[in-house]
C-alpha cells in the first residue's frame, strides 16, 4: 500500500462521501418499500361482495337466470347438496361476488344428525361454508354411500351429519356450520356461520380503506 | 453490401469472436436449444395471443346471448379466429415442451457433473430459469378464466396463501387481491405473465448463453480421447447455425402438428367458472406436489412464532423447497477437482447416478399419488394412503441401492482395469 493509498484511506472526504451515498441508497428503499405496499390491492366491498349476514335468504347458486330462493320442500334427505348463496332480503342482491360466502344446503333424517348438529338445523336441513379448509377449493361433490361431501380438488371428505368431521383427506378443520331457519318455506340464515369461514384468517392483510 | 457494412460494424471481427465459437457435437447437447427454440414459439405465439385477449373478469355478452367473463369471451374470440385455436394450442403445448427439455437439460448437467466449477454460476442461472419457467407457466394458466382453470390457480393461492408470515402479502402481491374473486387478479396475473416474467426470462437466457460462450461448453469424452487438451467442435456458423435452423424447423413442424391435432385445454368444454368444482388435475410439472399434499394427513399441523405451519404448506412449499437448496448447494459441496473440462460419464459415478435416478423414480412415484382419488373410486389398492406412502418413499431408496449395487457390478471390474 502506497502513502497515496493510505492518505486516502484516512481522507474524511471519503468518509463522507461514502456515508452520503449510502443514506441516499437506503432512504431511497425505504421510500421504495411505501410505495410497494400499493401493490396489494385495496379490498373494495361491493354489494355482492359483503359478508352473509343473518336474515340473509339462500339461493341457488347453479342454474342461472333470476334468483331462485330455497325452498325446504324440494330438498329430499339422501339428495345431494345444493350450493347456495346468500340474498340481501331487502336489496334482492346476490352476494356471489366473495367466494366464501358460497354454502351447502343438504337434508338429512332428522334423526340421523348428531344433538349439535341438530340445534341449528331445520327439519334435517343443514347447512355449511362451501368452502374447503386445505386449500379453498368449493366442496362440491356428493358421496352417496357416506351421505357426505367432497371436495374434488385433494379428495378432502365431510360428514355433513356430524358437523362436518374431516373423515378422509387433508382438511385440517371442518368447515363451519351455518344456522338455518324457514320464513315463508324459504330456507334463511339464521345467524352468523359458526367459525371461520375458508383457509385462515385473511383479514389482516388486506388493507381497507 | 458486406464490405460496407464490415467498415461500419467490424463483422470480421465479430465472426471471428463470436461465430468462430466451437459447439461440441453430441445428441444430448440439444435439449438446451430445444428449450430455446420453445420459448422463442412461445414469444411468436404470445404476441398473437396478446393482441386479441381481454384481461378482465367484467361480465360480457356473447353472441349467443350467455353472460361470461371478459376474459373467457376474448379466448373463445381467439379460437373463432383462422387458426387461433392452433396459436393456442401451439403456445400451450410449447410451454409443455419448454419446461420438460430444460428439466431433461438439467438432468444431462446433473448426470455428467456439469455443474461443477468454473460452471457453478451458469448452473444456478439454469435453476432459477427453470423455476422461472414453472412460475410463467402458473401464471398463465388462470388467464383463459374457465371453470378449470379458475379452479387449479385457487389451489396455487391457497399454497401462497400457506406460507407462513410473508404467505398473505406474497398471494395479494401476486394474485392482486383475492382469487378467485378480485377484479384485479387478471390483470396482475396478465401483466407478470406476458411482461415482466418473459422480460426476467429473456434476461436469464442471455445470461445463460454468454456465460456459456465465456467459459466454452463442456467436452464430451471422446474429445478427450481424440484431441486430449484442444477444444473440439463445429463452429457457430456455418455448420452449427444450419443444425440449429432444421432443428427450430422440425421443431414448429412437429409442435404445429400436434398442436392442431391435439387442441390443448378445451376452454369451451370446461365452461366459464362457476360454483361447481370441476376434478381438476394439475399440469404434468405440478403433479408430484399435487401428490404429495394428497398424502400429506390433516394432522400435520403446528404454531411457530405466531403463524400456522399447515400441511398444505409443508406438501406445497417445504418439500420442494428442500429440493431446491439440495439442488443450489450441489456445485459447493461436490467440490472433487476431476474433469473439469470433460463431461463425466454417468457409469464412473455410481452414487451420483444413483441419486438421480432415485430422484426421477421419486417424482414418478409422486405424481402417482396425485391420482390417488381415482384410484380410490377404481376400488384400486393403489388408493390406499399408506401403499402410496410406501411406493413413494421406498421406491426411490430401492432405486437407489438397486442402481448402485448394478453399476458396482458391471462397472467396477471396468474400473478396477482402467486403474491397473
Amino acid at each position: 500500500m502506497d502513502e497515496r493509498e493510505i492518505r486516502l484511506r484516512q481522507s474524511r472526504r471519503r468518509l463522507f462521501l461514502k456515508t452520503a451515498i449510502g443514506t441516499g441508497i437506503g432512504l431511497s428503499l425505504v421510500s421504495a418499500f411505501y410505495v410497494g405496499a400499493s401493490l396489494r390491492p385495496k379490498a373494495e366491498v361491493t354489494p355482492e361482495k359483503e359478508p352473509l349476514k343473518p336474515g340473509d335468504i339462500l339461493v341457488y347458486a347453479q342454474g342461472g337466470g333470476e334468483p331462485k330462493p330455497i325452498r325446504l320442500e324440494e330438498l329430499k334427505p339422501g339428495d345431494p347438496f345444493v350450493l347456495a348463496y346468500p340474498m340481501d332480503p331487502k336489496t334482492k342482491v346476490v352476494k356471489s361476488g366473495e367466494a366464501k360466502n358460497t354454502v351447502l344446503v343438504a337434508r338429512y333424517l332428522p334423526e340421523e344428525l348428531s344433538p349439535e348438529v341438530a340445534q341449528h338445523a331445520i327439519e334435517g336441513a343443514v347447512a355449511y361454508s362451501a368452502v374447503c379448509t386445505h386449500l379453498g377449493c368449493i366442496i362440491s361433490q356428493w358421496v352417496a354411500e357416506k351421505k357426505a361431501g367432497l371436495c374434488p380438488c385433494h379428495g378432502g371428505v365431510y360428514d355433513l351429519a356430524h358437523g362436518a368431521k374431516v373423515v378422509a383427506g387433508p382438511p385440517p378443520r371442518p368447515v363451519p356450520q351455518l344456522p338455518l331457519k324457514v320464513e315463508d318455506g324459504v330456507l334463511v340464515a339464521a345467524g352468523e356461520f359458526l367459525g371461520e369461514v375458508g383457509v385462515k384468517a385473511e383479514s389482516g392483510f388486506c388493507r381497507h380503506v | 453490401m458486406y464490405k460496407w457494412l464490415d467498415e461500419r460494424l467490424d463483422l470480421t471481427g465479430l465472426y471471428q469472436k463470436v461465430l468462430r465459437k466451437a459447439f461440441p457435437v453430441h445428441h444430448s447437447f440439444f435439449l438446451g436449444e430445444i428449450t430455446l427454440f420453445a420459448f422463442i414459439v412461445l414469444v411468436l405465439t404470445g404476441i398473437f395471443l396478446t393482441l386479441n385477449y381481454e384481461p378482465s373478469i367484467r361480465e360480457v355478452k356473447l353472441p349467443d346471448g350467455r353472460a361470461v367473463p371478459a376474459a373467457y369471451g376474448s379466448v373463445l374470440y381467439i379460437d373463432s379466429l383462422p387458426f387461433g385455436a392452433v396459436i393456442r394450442s401451439l403456445h400451450h403445448w410449447s410451454a409443455h415442451v419448454m419446461i420438460a427439455a430444460a428439466f431433461l437439460h438439467m438432468l444431462r448437467i446433473l448426470l455428467s457433473g456439469a455443474y461443477k466449477k468454473p460452471r457453478e454460476l451458469n448452473y444456478l442461472v439454469g435453476l432459477g430459469l427453470l423455476g422461472l419457467a414453472v412460475v410463467t407457466a402458473f401464471t398463465g394458466y388462470a388467464l383463459p378464466y374457465d371453470n378449470y382453470a379458475v379452479t387449479a390457480t385457487r389451489i396455487g393461492y391457497g399454497i401462497a396463501n400457506s406460507i407462513p408470515w410473508i404467505g398473505g402479502a406474497l398471494a395479494q402481491v401476486m394474485f392482486g387481491g383475492e382469487f378467485p374473486g378480485s377484479e384485479k387478479s387478471i390483470p396482475r396475473l396478465f401483466s407478470l405473465h406476458v411482461l415482466w416474467l418473459p422480460l426476467l426470462l429473456m434476461g436469464l437466457i442471455g445470461l445463460h448463453l454468454v456465460i456459456m460462450i465465456k467459459q466454452k461448453h463442456t467436452q464430451p469424452r471422446y474429445a478427450e480421447r481424440i484431441a486430449p487438451g484442444k477444444i473440439l467442435g463445429v463452429p457457430m456458423y456455418p455448420q452449427q447455425m444450419v443444425m440449429m435452423l432444421i432443428l427450430f424447423a422440425l421443431y414448429v413442424g412437429i409442435m404445429a402438428m400436434i398442436a392442431g391435432a391435439f387442441l390443448a385445454h378445451p376452454i369451451e368444454a370446461f365452461g366459464p367458472p362457476t360454483p361447481n368444482t370441476p376434478a381438476v388435475k394439475p399440469d404434468w410439472y405440478f403433479l408430484w406436489i399435487y401428490g404429495i399434499l394428497q398424502l400429506i394427513p390433516s394432522s400435520w399441523e403446528f404454531r411457530l412464532f405466531g403463524a400456522t405451519i399447515g400441511p398444505e404448506f409443508i406438501g406445497g412449499a417445504v418439500v420442494p423447497g428442500i429440493l431446491a437448496v439440495v439442488g443450489l448447494l450441489l456445485p459447493f459441496v461436490d467440490t472433487r477437482k476431476d474433469k473439469m473440462r470433460y463431461m463425466e460419464l454417468p457409469s464412473e459415478h455410481p452414487v451420483r447416478t444413483s441419486a438421480v435416478l432415485a430422484l426421477l423414480v421419486f417424482f414418478l412415484m409422486a405424481s402417482l399419488a396425485g391420482y390417488k382419488i381415482d384410484f380410490q373410486q377404481q376400488g384400486y389398492l393403489l388408493g390406499n394412503t399408506a401403499v402410496l406412502w410406501t411406493l413413494v418413499l421406498g421406491a426411490p431408496l430401492l432405486t437407489f441401492f438397486l442402481t448402485y449395487v448394478l453399476m458396482r457390478i458391471f462397472y467396477g471390474e471396468k474400473e478396477k482395469k482402467a486403474l491397473e
